[in-house]
C-alpha cells in the first residue's frame, strides 16, 4: 500500500513543481493563471492522497472546497484578464509593471511597442433603470393603401 | 428643598442648548428662540422657587444657614484632592441666580426680535443657552474646581459671542483680545485655587470658607499666605470684570450683537469677578492689604474709566467704559469692608449695587441696541440726533436706565451707589486704613458725577438737538419691534423701582446675610448726608450735560480744543493699548519671530537631514522593484522554501 500512496504524491508534486515553473516562466497571462490553477490541482491532489493514508474523508472535503472557491476564483481572474487585454489588446505580462520604482526605465521599451487602432465601441442593449418610464420606441405602422382610386 | 429644582436650573440651558445645536440649523431656523427662551424661563422660576424656600425663617436674625447641597458624582480624584460635581446654594447663590437667569430671559427675548434674519440665528442661541448654563454652574458651583470650569466655560461663551460675526475682523481680534487677556486673570485665579489647597487640603467652599477661626489661625502663623491667595484670586476677578491692568478687553468686546453686550458683558459674565470675591469674603477678610489692594483698584479703574468715557462718541463704548466704571465700584465696596467692624454691610453694598446695576445696564445695553437696529447698526452718536420722536419706546426706556445709571434720587442706581459711598464715608472713621478711604470716598464722588455727565451726554447726543439720521437707516427708521419693546418696558420698571423696592427696606442686605460663612453685623442704616450729597452730584452732573449738549452745543469743541492735551489722553483712553503693544505685544512678537526663525533653520534642518538617511540607504534595494510580476512571484516562491525549510529543519 505504501508505494500507491506514494505515487500519488510524486505525481502531485510534480503537478505542482510544473505550474510553478509554469508561472514564473510563461509571458501569457492565461498561461500563467492556467499554471497557478495546475498548482492548485496538484495540492489538491495531495490533499485526496493524504486523506486517504488516514482513511478519513476530510481531504477530499477540503478539495471539493477548493474546487469551489477556485472556481469563483478563475471566473474573476478570467474577468480581470479581459479587462486588461481590452486595455492593450495584448496579453503579454510585462506591458503591466506599474509597481516599479518610478524612476526605474520600463522593461519594454516604448519603441518596442506597436499601436493598433481599436475597433468602435458597441452600442449594446441595455435594460431601462428601475422606476423610471422606458422610452418606448415607436412601432411600424402598416400603412392600408386604398384600393378604390378616389374620385375625380 | 428639591434637588431636582436645584439641578433644573443649570441643565434646563444646557439641554436648550444641545437641541438647538443638533436640530438648530436644519430644522428650527427662524424658531431657534423658542427652546433658549424657554428653558431660561424654566431657570428663572426655579431661581425664584430657590430664593424664596431657601430662608424660610424670616427675616433679621442672623442664624448660621447652611447651604443647600445637591451632591453629584466625583469628578476627579487626585490623591487627597477630591472634587465632586455637587451644586450647592445659599443666599447669595439665589440672588445672582434669580438676577441672572431673569435678565437673561428678557435679553434672549430682545434678541428673537433683534437678531431676526442673521445667518447664524440657531448659532446665537446655542451659544446664549450655552452661557447661561455656565454663568449658572459657576454661580452654584460647590466647590473651587467646579468654580473654575464655570469661569472658563463663560470665558469660552465670551470668546464665541464676541466672535460671533467672526467675518469682520475685528471682532475676530476682540475676541482673541478678550480671551487672552482674560487668560491672565484665569492664570491667576488657578494659582489662586491650587494655593488654596495647599493650604486648606480641600477645595470645597463649606470646608475653606465654612471654618472662619481656622482662616484667623492660618493668617495669624502666616500673614503673607492668605494675602497672596487673595491677591490671586483678585487677579483672576480683575480679568473676568475688567479691572484696571487687565480692564482693555471690554470696551473691545462691544464687537459682539448687542444682546450679548447687555448680557454677558454688562449684566451676568462680568460680575463673576466681584461674586468670586463676595463669596471668598470670610479669605478676605483675613487680609486687610488685600481688600485695599482690591479698593484702590477699584478707585483707579472706577476714575480711570470713567474719565475715557467723558470723550468717547461711540454710544456703545460709552456703555462698555461705564460698565468698567461700575464694576470698578463694586470693588471699592467689596474692599472697603477692611474699614469696617464687620464686612457684611460692605458685601452687601456691593452685591446690591452688582444687582441693580445688572438691571439698568442690560437695559441702556438693550436701548443701544435698538437704536442700532433703526439706525441701520450705525453707532456713532455724531451721525444721528433728535431721536426722542421717532424712537419713543427707546427713548423712554434709554431714559430711565440712564437716570437709574447716573443715581437720580429714589432710582435704583441712587439706592445702591448710596450704599457704597456709606459704607466708604464710614471706613473713613478706621483708625489704621481711614486715609485710604476717605480719597477713595472722594474719588467715588467724582466718579459718580462723571457717570452722571457722560451717561447723560450720551442720552442728549442721542435723542436730542436737531433730528439726522445716517443714510444706513434708509428713510424711516422704525422704533422697537412689541418682541424687542416689551424686555425694554419690564427691564425700564425694574431699573426704576427694584432698588428702592428691596435696597432701603432691609430686604437684601437681610437676606444676604444669610450667606455661608459672613460675619454677623449691625442693624441696617440709611446714610442720609452722603445720599444728599450723590443726589446733588447725580442732577449736577445731568444739567452739566443739558447745557453742553442742548444749551450751548458749540461749548464741547471749544473745550476740546483748548485743552486738546487733556481731550486726546481721554480720547484715546489714556493711550493704554498703545502701552499694552509697545511694552508686552512687541516684545513677544519678536520673540516668536526667533522662535519662528530658529524653527525653520534648525529643526527643520535637523529633521530633513535625518530625513536624507533612508534616501541613501534605498538606493540599492529599489533596483529590484521593477515591476514585473513574475520576479515577485520568484520572491515569494524562494522565501516560502526558504521558510519551510527552516521549518522542517527544526522538525527533525
Amino acid at each position: 500500500m505504501t508505494g500507491e500512496v506514494e505515487r500519488y504524491l510524486v505525481i502531485a508534486a510534480g503537478m505542482f513543481i510544473l505550474g510553478a515553473i509554469g508561472f514564473l516562466t510563461r509571458r501569457n497571462l492565461i498561461l500563467i493563471f492556467l499554471s497557478a490553477e495546475l498548482m492548485m490541482h496538484g495540492i489538491g491532489l495531495t490533499f485526496v492522497t493524504f486523506g486517504r493514508m488516514h482513511f478519513s474523508n476530510e481531504g477530499q472535503v477540503m478539495n471539493i472546497l477548493a474546487l469551489t472557491v477556485a472556481a469563483c476564483e478563475a471566473g474573476f481572474g478570467l474577468a480581470l484578464i479581459l479587462g486588461l487585454f481590452q486595455l492593450t489588446r495584448s496579453l503579454d505580462i510585462e506591458l503591466w509593471t506599474d509597481l516599479r520604482e518610478l524612476d526605474l526605465p520600463a522593461p519594454v521599451s516604448p519603441d518596442d511597442l506597436t499601436s493598433i487602432e481599436l475597433p468602435e465601441e458597441q452600442k449594446f442593449p441595455t435594460l431601462t433603470p428601475a422606476g423610471r418610464l422606458p422610452e418606448i420606441p415607436k412601432r411600424p405602422v402598416v400603412i392600408k393603401r386604398n384600393s378604390t382610386t378616389p374620385k375625380t | 428643598m428639591s434637588h431636582t429644582v436645584l439641578w433644573l436650573i443649570p441643565l434646563a440651558p444646557l439641554i436648550a442648548a444641545a437641541l438647538i445645536a443638533l436640530l438648530g440649523p436644519k430644522f428650527l431656523r427662524e424658531k431657534s428662540h423658542i427652546p433658549c427662551v424657554t428653558a431660561l424661563l424654566t431657570s428663572f422660576v426655579c431661581s425664584l422657587v430657590l430664593l424664596i424656600q431657601l430662608v424660610p425663617q424670616g427675616f433679621g436674625n442672623h442664624g448660621h444657614n447652611t447651604a443647600v447641597l445637591a451632591s453629584g458624582y466625583d469628578f476627579l480624584t487626585v490623591g487627597s484632592l477630591r472634587t465632586t460635581i455637587s451644586l450647592s446654594a445659599d443666599a447669595m447663590t439665589a440672588i445672582m441666580l434669580s438676577m441672572v437667569t431673569g435678565v437673561s430671559s428678557l435679553v434672549a427675548l430682545f434678541a428673537a426680535g433683534y437678531m431676526h434674519g442673521d445667518k447664524g440665528y440657531a448659532r446665537f442661541f446655542a451659544e446664549v443657552s450655552l452661557f447661561v448654563f455656565s454663568m449658572c454652574l459657576l454661580v452654584l458651583a460647590d466647590n473651587f474646581v467646579m468654580l473654575f470650569i464655570g469661569w472658563e466655560a463663560v470665558g469660552l461663551c465670551s470668546y464665541l459671542l464676541i466672535g460671533f460675526w467672526f467675518q469682520k475682523p475685528s471682532a475676530a481680534a476682540a475676541a482673541k483680545k478678550a480671551f487672552v487677556v482674560n487668560r491672565i486673570g484665569d492664570f491667576g485665579l488657578l494659582l489662586g485655587i491650587f494655593l488654596i489647597w495647599t493650604t486648606f487640603g480641600s477645595v470645597s467652599f463649606a470646608d475653606v470658607l465654612g471654618h472662619p477661626e481656622k482662616i484667623t489661625e492660618i493668617a495669624t502663623a502666616n500673614p503673607g499666605l492668605i494675602t497672596t491667595i487673595c491677591l490671586l484670586l483678585f487677579l483672576g476677578a480683575a480679568g473676568k470684570s475688567a479691572q484696571f491692568p487687565l480692564h482693555v478687553w471690554l470696551p473691545d468686546a462691544m464687537e459682539g450683537p448687542t444682546p450679548v453686550s447687555a448680557l454677558i458683558h454688562a449684566a451676568t459674565m462680568v460680575t463673576a469677578g466681584v461674586y468670586l470675591v463676595a463669596r471668598c469674603t470670610p479669605l478676605f477678610i483675613a487680609s486687610p492689604e488685600a481688600q485695599i489692594t482690591v479698593a484702590v483698584i477699584g478707585g483707579i479703574t472706577a476714575l480711570l474709566a470713567a474719565l475715557i468715557a467723558l470723550t468717547q462718541n461711540d454710544l456703545k463704548r460709552v456703555l462698555a467704559y461705564s460698565t468698567v466704571s461700575q464694576l470698578a465700584y463694586l470693588f471699592i465696596g467689596l474692599g472697603a469692608a477692611a474699614g469696617l467692624e464687620s464686612a457684611t454691610p460692605a458685601v452687601s453694598a456691593a452685591m446690591f449695587h452688582l444687582f441693580t446695576h445688572a438691571f439698568f445696564k442690560a437695559l441702556l445695553f438693550l436701548a443701544a441696541g435698538s437704536v442700532m437696529h433703526s439706525m441701520g447698526d450705525v453707532i456713532d452718536m455724531r451721525r444721528f440726533g433728535g431721536l426722542r420722536k421717532v424712537l419713543p419706546v427707546t427713548h423712554w426706556t434709554f431714559l430711565c436706565g440712564a437716570l437709574a445709571l447716573a443715581g437720580f434720587p429714589l432710582l435704583s442706581g441712587f439706592w445702591s451707589k448710596d450704599e457704597i459711598l456709606g459704607v466708604l464715608s464710614e471706613a473713613g472713621h478706621h483708625p489704621v486704613h481711614g486715609g485710604v478711604f476717605v480719597v477713595l470716598y472722594w474719588t467715588a464722588s467724582v466718579t459718580a458725577l462723571l457717570t452722571a455727565f457722560y451717561t447723560f451726554r450720551a442720552y442728549f447726543m442721542t435723542f436730542w438737538g436737531p433730528e439726522k439720521f445716517p443714510e444706513e437707516a434708509g428713510h424711516h427708521p422704525h422704533d422697537a419691534s412689541s418682541i424687542m419693546a416689551w424686555p425694554l418696558r419690564i427691564l425700564a420698571v425694574a431699573a426704576i423701582v427694584i432698588g428702592g423696592v428691596v435696597g432701603p427696606t432691609g430686604f437684601f442686605g437681610h437676606y444676604l446675610h444669610h450667606t455661608q460663612g459672613f460675619p454677623e453685623s449691625g442693624p441696617h442704616t440709611l446714610h442720609f448726608g452722603v445720599m444728599i450729597l450723590s443726589g446733588f452730584l447725580a442732577m449736577a452732573g445731568i444739567a452739566l450735560a443739558w447745557f453742553l449738549y442742548v444749551k450751548s452745543p458749540s461749548i464741547p469743541g471749544q473745550l476740546a480744543t483748548s485743552v486738546h492735551p487733556l481731550y486726546a489722553l481721554s480720547y484715546h483712553r489714556f493711550y493704554l493699548d498703545e502701552i499694552y503693544l509697545a511694552l508686552i505685544v512687541s516684545p513677544l512678537r519678536l520673540i516668536a519671530k526667533l522662535a519662528g526663525l530658529f524653527d525653520t533653520v534648525v529643526i527643520a534642518g535637523i529633521v530633513g537631514a535625518v530625513s536624507r538617511i533612508p534616501q541613501i540607504i534605498s538606493v540599492i534595494p529599489r533596483s529590484l522593484h521593477h515591476g514585473l510580476v513574475p520576479s515577485y512571484a520568484m520572491v515569494m516562491f524562494v522565501s516560502v522554501i526558504a521558510g519551510l525549510l527552516y521549518v522542517i529543519s527544526y522538525l527533525r
